[in-house]
C-alpha cells in the first residue's frame, strides 16, 4: 500500500487501526498492536485504534443476555467473564485494576438488574458493550505502559445513531446505524487532546443518550465511522487472513488474493459472503473518500487487500465468487398480477412493516419472489411467521428455505456472460430457484438449496478460471492463491519416473506405435503407500482401470484383493491368478444379466447387488447367500458429470428409501447382506469426502444385523493438472482411523483403481502431420480418441510432452489430436510444446488407468498395444 | 479365528463372574463351554469405594451384570439361563424375566422367535437383604446422548439449581460437544463389548434391538455408588411407553426399557436392592413429546451441535447433514415437532433441508400419522401428536404451502376430526411419573 507521508504544514493525518478478538486476547498479540501503531507514530501519524471484546466474551455476555429467570447460567458466564480479564489485566502487568472493576461492577449490576428477566433490548446492548469497553481499558493501560502514550476515548461520547424510518425496536438498539460523515470539527479536537487513542468497536448511543449496539462485525463498522469522520489517511483493518480472496479459501485452496478492489465491488463481496470485512464499514469511507486496507497480522509483510476507489479502465473481470448461506426466498404468487395496480406496493409494505429488508427480486407475470437475507432477527424470533401471515392475505406465500446464494461478482459483468457457457451449464444441472443481475452491472446471482453450495463453489471458481472470466494471471488485480500462501516452503513436486527412463521409452517406441509402457515400480510405491494406512482392512483393485496381467500379478504380490465389474473380468483374473481365492474378489456389477450373477456366486465370488430387482425375480439364487449391498448416499462427487456414481440422476445404487425393502427382500429370499458399499464417483482429491461416506455407511450399517465390512468404494484421486494438489494419505489415514475408532465392529475395505496405475502408465505416439488453420496450430498423433477416449469422454486433462525434445523450450500453443474422424479426437488442447517435426515421439502422461481398458478399433483403427518397462 | 461353534446351537446361557477392579467392571458370560465373552465397563478416575457402600456396590454390580447379559443371551437365546455368580432371589429373577421378554420383543418379532417359554430367570430361596440408607450427596446424574430430550433435563436441572453431572456411555464426539455446551460437571465411562459377540454375528448367531437403556440404566446405577450420587434422571418422555405393535398376542414396545413400566419397576429395584436413597426417574415422564419439543425450542445453545436422528452419528461433521440424515422417522418426527416451536428459518438452519418440502418423504410423514401404516419401529412421538403438529403448520402461512404440509391441508385433514387436531391439550403435563417434589413445578410449569 501507498500511504505517503504527509508533510510541511499540513495537520498529521489520521490513521484508524482496528484489531478484532483474537488479536486482542493474549500479551504478544498486544505487543504486536504497539508495534505497528508505534510505526504510524513513527512516521508522523496520528493514531485510532479500535478494538473488539477479547474472543469469546461475545458469547459469554450474549448468555447473561439471554439468560432470563436462568440467573445460574448468568452467574457462571459472569464468573469466566471476571477470571479471562483479570488473568489478561495480571498478563499485560497493568495498573488498571480500578478501571477494570468499575466495568465489573456495572456487570454485577445490570446482572441483578430486574430488566434481566425480560430481557429488555436496551438493557441487552449495555451488557454487549461491556466487552469492548473491557478490552480498550485493559489496551489503553498496556499502550500506555508501553511507551505509547494512548488515551481512552468512549465511543459512544461521539457516535451518535440515527434511528432509519421503520426501523423494528431490536435493530435500532441493537443494530443501529450512524450516519458518519467527514467532521473537521471532531477532528481538531481530537488532535488538540493527544496523538493516540483507544476505542471500542461495535458501540454508539442513541440520540436519546442510551447505549446501542451495531449490529454483528460492529467493529468494522466503528472503524469505517471514525475514519469518514477523521477523514482519515487510511483505515486499516487487522484480522488473521491476508485480505479478500475469489472465494473462500476453505472451500477453494486456489482461491486468489484481491490486490485491489474498489468500494463497489469489495461492497459487493463483503456483502456476498466474504467474513473478513462488514460491509457496512465501507459506505462512510467511500462518501469520505478514505481507502481501507485490509492486513493480516501474523504476516504482516503481506500487501492485503486495497480498496479505494479505483478508476482503471480495466477489462471487465470476474473478481470472485461467493456464497451466502442461510438465505431464505419468499415466493409470493397471485393470479392476476400483470397490471394489478398496488400489488407490489402492498407486498413490500409488508416487509417494510415487519422491518424485513428485501435482497434480491426476481418476478414473472403470476409470481414475485425475493431474498432475505440470514440474520439473527429471523431465526430468533416468530418475524417471519408475522410476515407470512400478512402476505398470506393477498396472495399465496412459500417460505423456500435454507438457500444459499451464489454470487459472481466483477465490474463489467455483462459484457463477460459470453465467457460463462461453462458455468452456465453446471447451474443447469440444478435446481435454480431465482437468478438476478444487479443493474449496477456488478453482480450476478444464482439462488440454489443451500446443501449444494459448498460442491459447487470450487467447481464454479475452476470453470470461471478455464474460461477466462477470472484473469487469475493479472498482477494487478489477482495476489498469490491461498495454497501458495499457506505452502511456501512446501516440498517440491515428486520426480516422475518416465523422465528418468526416456532413453527406454523412446527404445520402446522404435518398436511400435502408438503403444502404452507401464512401470510396475510405480505401481507398487502406490500399492504401498495405500498399504501402509493400516485402518484399512482389506484394499480392492479395481480391475476396470487397467487389467495387464503383470499389472494384476504385481499388486496381488502387494497384497490386494480385486474388484470386478463383469463376469469376463472374473474369469480373466481367475485365469491369469488361477491360485486367488474366490473370495478375493468382489464383483460389483451394474444392470448384468442373471447368469453373470449365477456364474459368480456358484464360483464363490462375493456379489454386491445394486438393484431390487435381482432379489425381487432371481430371489432362488440367493438362498443362504452372502451378499454385499451397494447403497446410494444421495449425492455425486467427482470431477466431471460421467463420473459421478451417486444421485438419483446415476444409475448405480440403491438409493437410502429403498434400503428397507432391498433387506425385507433378502430376508425373505434368505440371503444375509454382509457388506455396505459405496461409491460416490471418481477423481476426488478431498481426504473429507471418505470420512462423510464411511461415517454414513457406518451408522448405517448399525441398523443391520450382519455386517461385517464397510467398502467406503474408490475415486482417490489422482491431480493432473500442475495446480492441482495430491490427495493427503496422512489426512486420509486420520479420517479413516477416526471413523474405525467410532465403529471397530466394521472391516474397512476400498477399491481404488486409478490411483494405483494412472501414475505407472504412459501412451508414447508419434507425429503425424502438423498443420495450422488461421491461428490455430494443430499438431497430429498416431494415437487418438480409439486408444485414450478420457479427454474426449470426461475432458480429462493429461499432461502432454514431446519425448524427443524434451529440453527445449516450448514454441507455440497447439491443439494435439488423433487421426480419428471425429471432431471430439482432441487429447489436449492449447497446450505449449516445443516445435514438433513428423516422427517426433509423443508422450501422454497418466495413461495408465482407464486408456487400453477402455480403448476400440473405431474406425478400424487398432488402438496402442501395451509393454512393460 | 478359530471356528466358533453357533450359539443358536447352544443349551444354556451362563452368567460366569463379575468383578471389579481399579475402576473396571469385568463382566462374564457364555454359551455352554464355549469362549468366555467378556465384557468391560470403565468407571474414569474412581476412587476406591468407601466402606459404608460396598455392600450396595456389590448389588449394583451384580444386577450391571444380570442386566447386560442380554446382550449376549439374544445370540443364541437358548431354553436355559444359568446363574453361577451369584443366588437370585424371587423379586429379582421375575424382574429379570420381564425385562428380558419385552426388551427383546423387537428383536423376537423381528426374528420370528417367541421368547416366552424360553426366559425363565432361576431364582434361589435366598433372602431378600433390604437395602441400606448410604446418605448419598445431593447431586444427580443425567445422561445425555446428544438428542434433544436429554438436553431439555439438563436445561430443567440447571433451571432448578439442581447439582448435577452430564453422563454418557461409550466414545461419542457428537455427545462429548453436547455435554460440554451444557455446562455441567460431565462424566464418560467406557464400554467394550466382547469380541467375540462380532464374531458370534458373522456366524450367523441372532442379531437385533435390545433394551439399551435398561443396561445403561444399570451402569448408572454403579456410577451413582461409585462417585456418591443420590439421583439418576433419564429422559423418557410419555409416549415412550406405549407399544408400537401387537404382535401374536404380545405388546412390543420398541422403547420398552424407555418405558413407565420398567422406570417404576427398576427404580423400585434399586431402592430396595441397591441403596434406600438412591433415586431413579425420568425427568419428562409426564410429558409428550411435542412438550419436550416445545421447551427444547426455548435454547438455542444446542442448535448446531444435538442430533436425534436414528441413524445414530457418532462422527461429527460441520454440516446439518453429517448430524441429520433426512431419511429416517427420527429426523421426520423431530423436524415436524419442532417446527410449531421455533422459527421456520432457525428449524431449516438446524436441519439443512426442509423436510416437510421434499414429496418424496410423503412415505415417511404418513407412517408418522399412521395414515395408511403403521408406527414405526423407531423413539417417536404418537400419531396423534404428528397430526396436531402438522394441523398447527397447515394453519401457519409460512410453512402452509410447503408439499407436504399442503398434502395433509388438502387430502388428509378433512378425513380427521378436527377436535382431535388440537396441539395445546398435548402439551400438558399428564400421567403417572417419580419425579422428585422439588423438581415437578419446574415440569409441570409450562412456562418456568
Amino acid at each position: 500500500m501507498n500511504v505517503s507521508n504527509r508533510t510541511g504544514a499540513e495537520p498529521a493525518p489520521w490513521v484508524v487501526i482496528k484489531f478484532g478478538g483474537t488479536s486482542v486476547s493474549t500479551r504478544p498479540r498486544w505487543e504486536n498492536i504497539a508495534r505497528i501503531a508505534a510505526a504510524h507514530r513513527a512516521q508522523g501519524r496520528k493514531v485510532l485504534i479500535v478494538v473488539s471484546a477479547l474472543s469469546g466474551i461475545t458469547d459469554l455476555l450474549k448468555r447473561i443476555a439471554e439468560s432470563g429467570p436462568d440467573e445460574p447460567a448468568a452467574r457462571a458466564a459472569q464468573a469466566e467473564i471476571v477470571r479471562r480479564h483479570e488473568a489478561m489485566r495480571v498478563d499485560l502487568q497493568t495498573d488498571s485494576r480500578a478501571a477494570l472493576d468499575r466495568w465489573l461492577g456495572e456487570l454485577e449490576h445490570l446482572i441483578i438488574c430486574p430488566r434481566r428477566s425480560t430481557r429488555a433490548l436496551d438493557w441487552q446492548a449495555e451488557v454487549f458493550a461491556l466487552g469492548e469497553l473491557m478490552s480498550s481499558t485493559l489496551g489503553a493501560a498496556f499502550l500506555s505502559s508501553q511507551g505509547l502514550p494512548t488515551q481512552w476515548l468512549d465511543a459512544r461520547e461521539h457516535l451518535t445513531a440515527q434511528p432509519l424510518a421503520n426501523q423494528s425496536a431490536w435493530s435500532r438498539t441493537l443494530s443501529a446505524t450512524v450516519p458518519a460523515a467527514p467532521d473537521a470539527g471532531f477532528e481538531r479536537a481530537l488532535a488538540a487532546r493527544g496523538d493516540a487513542f483507544i476505542t471500542q468497536g461495535f458501540i454508539a448511543r442513541d440520540p436519546e443518550g442510551k447505549t446501542v449496539l451495531l449490529g454483528r462485525g460492529g467493529s468494522d463498522t466503528s472503524a469505517g465511522y471514525f475514519g469518514a469522520m477523521l477523514r482519515a489517511q487510511c483505515v486499516e483493518i487487522w484480522t488473521d487472513v491476508p485480505g479478500m480472496f475469489s472465494a473462500n479459501p476453505r472451500l477453494v485452496p486456489g482461491a486468489r488474493l484481491l490486490a485491489q478492489l474498489d468500494y463497489q465491488e469489495a461492497q459487493e463481496i463483503a456483502t456476498t459472503g466474504a467474513k473478513v470485512l462488514h460491509p457496512r464499514s465501507l459506505g462512510p469511507l467511500r462518501r469520505a473518500g478514505v481507502p481501507l486496507v485490509i492486513k493480516d497480522t501474523n504476516r504482516p509483510q503481506l500487501a492485503g487487500t486495497l480498496i479505494r476507489a479505483v478508476a482503471s479502465d480495466a477489462a471487465p473481470c470476474v473478481k470472485a465468487i461467493s456464497a451466502r448461506k442461510g438465505v431464505t426466498l419468499i415466493s409470493m404468487e397471485t393470479v392476476g398480477m400483470w397490471q394489478q395496480v398496488g400489488f407490489l406496493a402492498d407486498v413490500f409494505a409488508a416487509f417494510k412493516h415487519h422491518g424485513l429488508s428485501v435482497d434480491l427480486i426476481g418476478s414473472a407475470e403470476t409470481n414475485v419472489t425475493v431474498s432475505l437475507d440470514p440474520s439473527e432477527n429471523l431465526v430468533n424470533s416468530d418475524v417471519l411467521s408475522a410476515l407470512a401471515a400478512d402476505l398470506a392475505k393477498v396472495c399465496r406465500v412459500k417460505v423456500i428455505a435454507p438457500c444459499a446464494a451464489i454470487t459472481l461478482v466483477g465490474r463489467g459483468m455483462r459484457s463477460l456472460l459470453h465467457r460463462l457457457s461453462g458455468v452456465l451449464a453446471e447451474f443447469g444441472a440444478l435446481d435454480v430457484h431465482l437468478i438476478s443481475q444487479s443493474s449496477n452491472n456488478l453482480n450476478l446471482t444464482f439462488v440454489v438449496d443451500e446443501s449444494l453450495a459448498d460442491d459447487l463453489i470450487p467447481r464454479l471458481h475452476a470453470l470461471l478460471i478455464r474460461a477466462d472470466a477470472l484473469r487469475a494471471e493479472d498482477g494487478a488485480i489477482f495476489g498469490p492463491s491461498w495454497r501458495e500462501l499457506e505452502a511456501a516452503g512446501a516440498p517440491p513436486p515428486r520426480a516422475v519416473w518416465w523422465r528418468e527412463r526416456r532413453t527406454a521409452l523412446l527404445e520402446l517406441a522404435a518398436q511400435a506405435s502408438p503403444r502404452y509402457v507401464y512401470d510396475l515400480a510405480t505401481v507398487r510405491e502406490m500399492a504401498r503407500a495405500l498399504r501402509a494406512l493400516g485402518c484399512v482392512d482389506r484394499w480392492h483393485y479395481a480391475l476396470k482401470a487397467n487389467a495387464h496381467p503383470a499389472i494384476l500379478r504385481t499388486l496381488h504380490e502387494e497384497g490386494f484383493a480385486f474388484e470386478c465389474v463383469s463376469l469376463a473380468e472374473v474369469q480373466a483374473l481367475r485365469t491369469i491368478l488361477p491360485g486367488l481365492a474366490p473370495e478375493r474378489i468382489l464383483f460389483t456389477p451394474n444392470f448384468a444379466p442373471r447368469d453373470e450373477y449365477a456364474a459368480a456366486l456358484e464360483a464363490g465370488v462375493r456379489v454386491t447387488f445394486d438393484a431390487l430387482h435381482p432379489l425381487r425375480h432371481w430371489g432362488d439364487l440367493l438362498r443362504d447367500r452372502d451378499i454385499h449391498l451397494r447403497v446410494d448416499l444421495g449425492v455425486g462427487r467427482g470431477h466431471h458429470d460421467k463420473v459421478k456414481t451417486g444421485g438419483a440422476t446415476s444409475k448405480f445404487g440403491v438409493s437410502l428409501d429403498e434400503v428397507e425393502e432391498f433387506r425385507a427382500l433378502a430376508r425373505h429370499a434368505g440371503a444375509r447382506i454382509v457388506g455396505l458399499h459405496a461409491h460416490l464417483g471418481s477423481g476426488i482429491l478431498d481426504a473429507g469426502h471418505w470420512r462423510s461416506v464411511y461415517a454414513q455407511l457406518a451408522s448405517l450399517a448399525e441398523g443391520f444385523t450382519h455386517i461385517e465390512s464397510i467398502d467406503v468404494g474408490g475415486g482417490l484421486g489422482v491431480p493432473a493438472r500442475p495446480d492441482e494438489q495430491p490427495l493427503d494419505l496422512a489426512a486420509l489415514g486420520r479420517v479413516l482411523d477416526e471413523v474405525k475408532q467410532a465403529y471397530p465392529q466394521f472391516a474397512l475395505w476400498m477399491e481404488p483403481g486409478r490411483f494405483l496405475v494412472a501414475e505407472a502408465g504412459v501412451l508414447l505416439a508419434r507425429v503425424t502431420q502438423t498443420k495450422r488453420k488461421g491461428q490455430v496450430h494443430y499438431v497430429g498423433i498416431d494415437a487418438g480418441m480409439n486408444s485414450l477416449l478420457r479427454p474426449a469422454l470426461y475432458d480429462a486433462w493429461h499432461e502432454i510432452v514431446n519425448l524427443d525434445r524434451l529440453d527445449e523450450a516450448p514454441a507455440q500453443m497447439v491443439q494435439v489430436v488423433g487421426p480419428i474422424c471425429e471432431s471430439g479426437d482432441v487429447l489436449g488442447s492449447n497446450r505449449r510444446l516445443p516445435e514438433c517435426r513428423e516422427g517426433d515421439v509423443i508422450l501422454i502422461a497418466q495413461a495408465g488407468a482407464y486408456g487400453a481398458t477402455m480403448a476400440s478399433r473405431y474406425n478400424l483403427r487398432e488402438p496402442a498395444t501395451e509393454a512393460i518397462l | 479365528m478359530t471356528t466358533l461353534s453357533d450359539p443358536r446351537q447352544a443349551r444354556a446361557f451362563r452368567f460366569i463372574r463379575r468383578e471389579f477392579a481399579d475402576g473396571v467392571a469385568t463382566l462374564v458370560y457364555a454359551f455352554d463351554d464355549g469362549p468366555e465373552l467378556i465384557e468391560r465397563v470403565t468407571f474414569p478416575g474412581a476412587t476406591p469405594i468407601a466402606a459404608g457402600r460396598r455392600v450396595a456396590l456389590d448389588a449394583a454390580l451384580d444386577l450391571l451384570h444380570l442386566i447386560a447379559g442380554i446382550s449376549y443371551y439374544k445370540s443364541g437365546v437358548p431354553g436355559e439361563i444359568r446363574i453361577e455368580s451369584t443366588p437370585l432371589d424371587a423379586s429379582t429373577a421375575s424382574f429379570l424375566d420381564t425385562l428380558y421378554l419385552h426388551g427383546l420383543g423387537e428383536f423376537a418379532y423381528h426374528n420370528k422367535l417367541d421368547l416366552r417359554e424360553r426366559i425363565r430367570f432361576p431364582a434361589t430361596t435366598v433372602a431378600r437383604v433390604p437395602a441400606a440408607f448410604l446418605g448419598l450427596p445431593q447431586h444427580t446424574l443425567v445422561p445425555i446422548g446428544g438428542g434433544k430430550d436429554s438436553l431439555v433435563s439438563v436445561e430443567i436441572l440447571k433451571a432448578s439449581g439442581a447439582q448435577a453431572t452430564a453422563v454418557w456411555v461409550g466414545h461419542s464426539p457428537l455427545i462429548e460437544s453436547c455435554a460440554a455446551r451444557t455446562g455441567l460437571s460431565t462424566l464418560n465411562i467406557g464400554r467394550e463389548l466382547s469380541p467375540i459377540l462380532f464374531e458370534y454375528n458373522r456366524a450367523g448367531a441372532w442379531n437385533g434391538h435390545i433394551p439399551v437403556t435398561a443396561i445403561n440404566s444399570a451402569i448408572l446405577v454403579v456410577a451413582a455408588i461409585l462417585y456418591g450420587h443420590d439421583a439418576i434422571a433419564f429422559s423418557n418422555e410419555r409416549s415412550a411407553s406405549s407399544a408400537t405393535l401387537e404382535y401374536d398376542g404380545q405388546q412390543i414396545n420398541h422403547q420398552w426399557s424407555k418405558g413407565w413400566a420398567f422406570e417404576r419397576a427398576f427404580g423400585e429395584l434399586i431402592a430396595s436392592r441397591v441403596a434406600a436413597d438412591l433415586h431413579y426417574y425420568s425427568l419428562l415422564r409426564p410429558l409428550s413429546e411435542l412438550a419436550v419439543a416445545q421447551r427444547f425450542a426455548r435454547v438455542s445453545a444446542y442448535d448446531g451441535l444435538f442430533s436425534s436422528c436414528n441413524r445414530n452419528f457418532r462422527i461429527l461433521g460441520p454440516k446439518p447433514a453429517d448430524r441429520w440424515c433426512g431419511q429416517c422417522p427420527k429426523c421426520h418426527f423431530v423436524f415436524l415437532a419442532l417446527a410449531p416451536f421455533m422459527p421456520k428459518p432457525r428449524l431449516l438452519a438446524i436441519f439443512g433441508r426442509n423436510l416437510l418440502d421434499d414429496e418424496a418423504l410423503a412415505p415417511g410423514f404418513d407412517a408418522l400419522i399412521e395414515y395408511r401404516d403403521h408406527k414405526p419401529f423407531e423413539c417417536v412421538g404418537e400419531g396423534v401428536e404428528s397430526r396436531a403438529a402438522f394441523a398447527a403448520l397447515a394453519a401457519r402461512a409460512e410453512w402452509r404451502e410447503d408439499a407436504l404440509v399442503a398434502r395433509f391441508r388438502e387430502h388428509i385433514a378433512p378425513q380427521l376430526d378436527p377436535a382431535t387436531l388440537a396441539l395445546e391439550p398435548l402439551l400438558a403435563p399428564a400421567g403417572e411419573h417419580r419425579i422428585p417434589p422439588r423438581l415437578v413445578p419446574f415440569v409441570f410449569d409450562a412456562h418456568r
